[in-house]
């Protein structure tokens, strides 16, 4: 593996509203390498969401951003909202959880898609078109040539989806962040956006960040997940390493609730991620760990690693 | 993974959607009517050369204050002028008033509606509390006063019209620029690197074009009553040039004798005004985004 495109260092986020202050992430790092998958992988509410659009500066004024992130050489949390628009779309996109809402209503999707090629490439409007219908064959979508002149009511969720990555691939991108892209899809369209999305890693070398609440659909994808509890990172391995061998109670719990043949009752992890408005002075997930111990209550684990390229936070590290 | 393909239509989106729209409107008979009579009232206006059987100053001096008969259909005021030549004339004024009047409120008040929805920050806080006092003053005697300063004439008062419906505009325009900011394409526009622009005239704008047109339907019948008033208190339209409200000024003087002078013109802003309201709310009901599909 090459240098990585992405290098984020120390990243926190802090909102300032009117109730108070809310820490979503929590001194967090991670790379991402050239042609990988990443999958980040948490609860609803642990801040993978957050972390990803703070990269782009995509969260409301209300968020305090600190820390780094390096992609080519540009630091994306201190570079020029000039600077900022060249690369969003450019060259990282975005790829979100709601296909149903995220088309504009009023325009073809021809023309949302041409749009950004105009805004980045500069291309003609029947360059635009022509490299729209490219774009709508690339995802899959079944005779693009006519596809091309719809409306997005016209489409189903799975086809809008396609059509959003197909929007989001248009520049050819270094990165794609997809944020939930299946979690608002049935089970069957799910699959076939994953196979789309690994057939485009390896046909077009795109990096893929998946944020996903599933490990189950990490597995058939990534190459390395990163486990997020409460803005901070929980573990992070290679895929079968983490699958084969989890450390952290936390991802043993997530595996747990995976359904399975022969398993009768999926297990739970009871509780909830705690909402947090100062970064907690000790392991976060003590209060819902079977294996927390008076040090989990009393100081924050460091991230260490336990096996070849797999880290865990936890003072009590092992698989059951 | 499921295709659904549609069956095969050899109509394209647009002409699909132009269809579904056309029967929405069939199936509401009062809208129609809305559309047809003014549509006539605004055909009147534009052929008024055409069709008025005299010109609007032309006096008839062998029949002063006439019955209706077949020669004027709805009879002839105190100089001899043929009613119903001035009814149609008059309807020069109003629907210009009208229609102009609309288009300058939504020149003046999208923009700033726009502005202080998409960017809030301070801006909105203070487009807000003026527009809110401006609101605070009637419609018609913020028009009246704008139109005394200004000057009596057509273009003054169209004017002050304008001026005194912005309000109203940049309040809605503000409301849908404040939803549509929300949305997710919107989100996603900017995380494909759209400038503010892009978003205001590619994503905003656009989706709130139905709403601006059923504002602009209920808006036109408003000027229309208020050119009225203006020219009936000597502040839009002079006199000779005719106006619904000019003439309902010189019926004064013989309703006794004459109520017909007052009672066609009174109709023409009626009937008018009322069309255009009633194809505003057809409008309202078939552009209805929730009913889209």
């Amino acid at each position: 593996m090459a240098g990585p495109v992405l290098e984020v260092r120390d990243l926190s986020v802090r909102f300032e509203t009117d109730d108070g202050t809310a820490q979503a992430v929590d001194g967090f790092s991670f790379s991402l390498g050239e042609r990988e998958v990443l999958g980040i992988v948490g609860e609803s509410g642990c801040g993978k969401s957050v972390t990803m659009l703070s990269l782009l500066r995509l969260l409301p004024a209300t968020a305090v951003v600190t820390g780094s992130a390096l992609f080519g050489g540009t630091d994306l949390l201190a570079a020029s909202p000039a600077r900022l628009r060249r690369i969003r779309g450019r060259e990282i996109s975005f790829v979100f959880q709601e296909p149903m809402t995220s088309l504009n209503p009023s325009f073809t999707v021809g023309r949302q898609i041409g749009e950004v090629l105009r805004r980045h490439l500069g291309l003609s409007r029947r360059d635009a078109r022509a490299r729209a219908v490219d774009l709508l064959d690339l995802v899959r979508i079944p005779a693009p040539a006519s596809r091309v002149d719809e409306y997005p009511h016209q489409l189903s969720g799975g086809m809008r989806q396609r059509v959003m990555i197909a929007m989001a691939l248009a520049c050819d991108p270094k990165i794609l962040i997809a944020d939930e892209p299946t979690t608002a899809l049935d089970v069957t369209i799910q699959a076939g956006i994953l196979d789309l999305m690994r057939d485009i890693r390896d046909r077009l070398g795109t990096a893929i960040v998946l944020i996903t609440h599933n490990l189950g659909v990490v597995a058939d994808i990534a190459d390395r997940v990163v486990v997020m509890y409460a803005g901070r990172k929980a573990e992070e391995a290679p895929v079968h390493e983490l699958y084969d061998h989890p450390q952290h109670p936390y991802t043993i719990g997530l595996l747990g609730a995976i359904p399975r043949r022969g398993v009768e009752r999926l297990r739970e992890i009871p509780g909830l991620v705690p909402r947090l408005s100062e970064p907690l002075p000790y392991c976060a997930f003590a209060e819902r760990c079977p294996r927390a111990d008076s040090r989990s209550r009393s100081e924050v684990p460091p991230l260490e690693e336990v096996r070849p390229a797999h880290f865990v936070a936890c003072f009590h590290p092992g698989s059951e | 993974m499921t295709v659904v393909e549609s069956a095969p239509d050899l109509l394209s989106p647009r002409a699909r959607r132009r269809r579904l729209l056309r029967r929405r409107l069939a199936r509401r008979p009062l809208a129609l009517i809305g559309l047809g009579v003014a549509a006539a009232f605004v055909l009147a206006a534009i052929l008024a050369p055409v069709i008025a059987p005299y010109s609007a100053s032309t006096t008839d001096f062998d029949a002063l204050l006439a019955k209706p008969s077949w020669h004027h259909l709805l009879g002839t005021d105190e100089l001899g002028r043929d009613i119903f030549s001035r009814v149609i004339w008059g309807a020069r004024a109003s629907i210009q008033a009208g229609v102009l009047a609309t288009g300058l409120a939504m020149a003046v008040g999208v923009p700033i509606g726009l502005v202080a929805g998409y960017y809030r920050g301070w801006i909105d806080p203070v487009i807000s509390r003026l527009t809110d006092v401006v609101l605070a003053f009637p419609f018609l005697i913020l028009a009246v006063g704008l139109a005394a300063i200004l000057g009596p004439s057509l273009l003054n008062a169209t004017i002050a019209l304008g001026v005194g419906a912005a309000p109203i505009l940049v309040r809605v325009a503000r409301g849908e620029a404040l939803a549509l900011r929300e949305e997710d394409y919107v989100r996603a526009a900017v995380a494909n690197g759209a400038g503010d622009l892009t978003i205001l005239f590619r994503h905003i704008v656009p989706n709130m074009a139905s709403t601006l047109l059923v504002q602009a339907t209920v808006t036109i019948p408003t000027a229309i009553i208020g050119e009225a008033v203006l020219s009936f208190l000597g502040l839009g339209v002079q006199p000779p040039t005719p106006s619904w409200g000019v003439m309902l000024a010189d019926a004064q003087s013989y309703l006794s004798q004459a109520p017909r002078l007052a009672v066609y013109p009174g109709l023409a802003i009626f009937l008018c005004s009322l069309s255009f309201n009633l194809l505003g709310d057809g409008l309202r009901d078939i552009l209805d985004p929730r009913t889209t599909r």
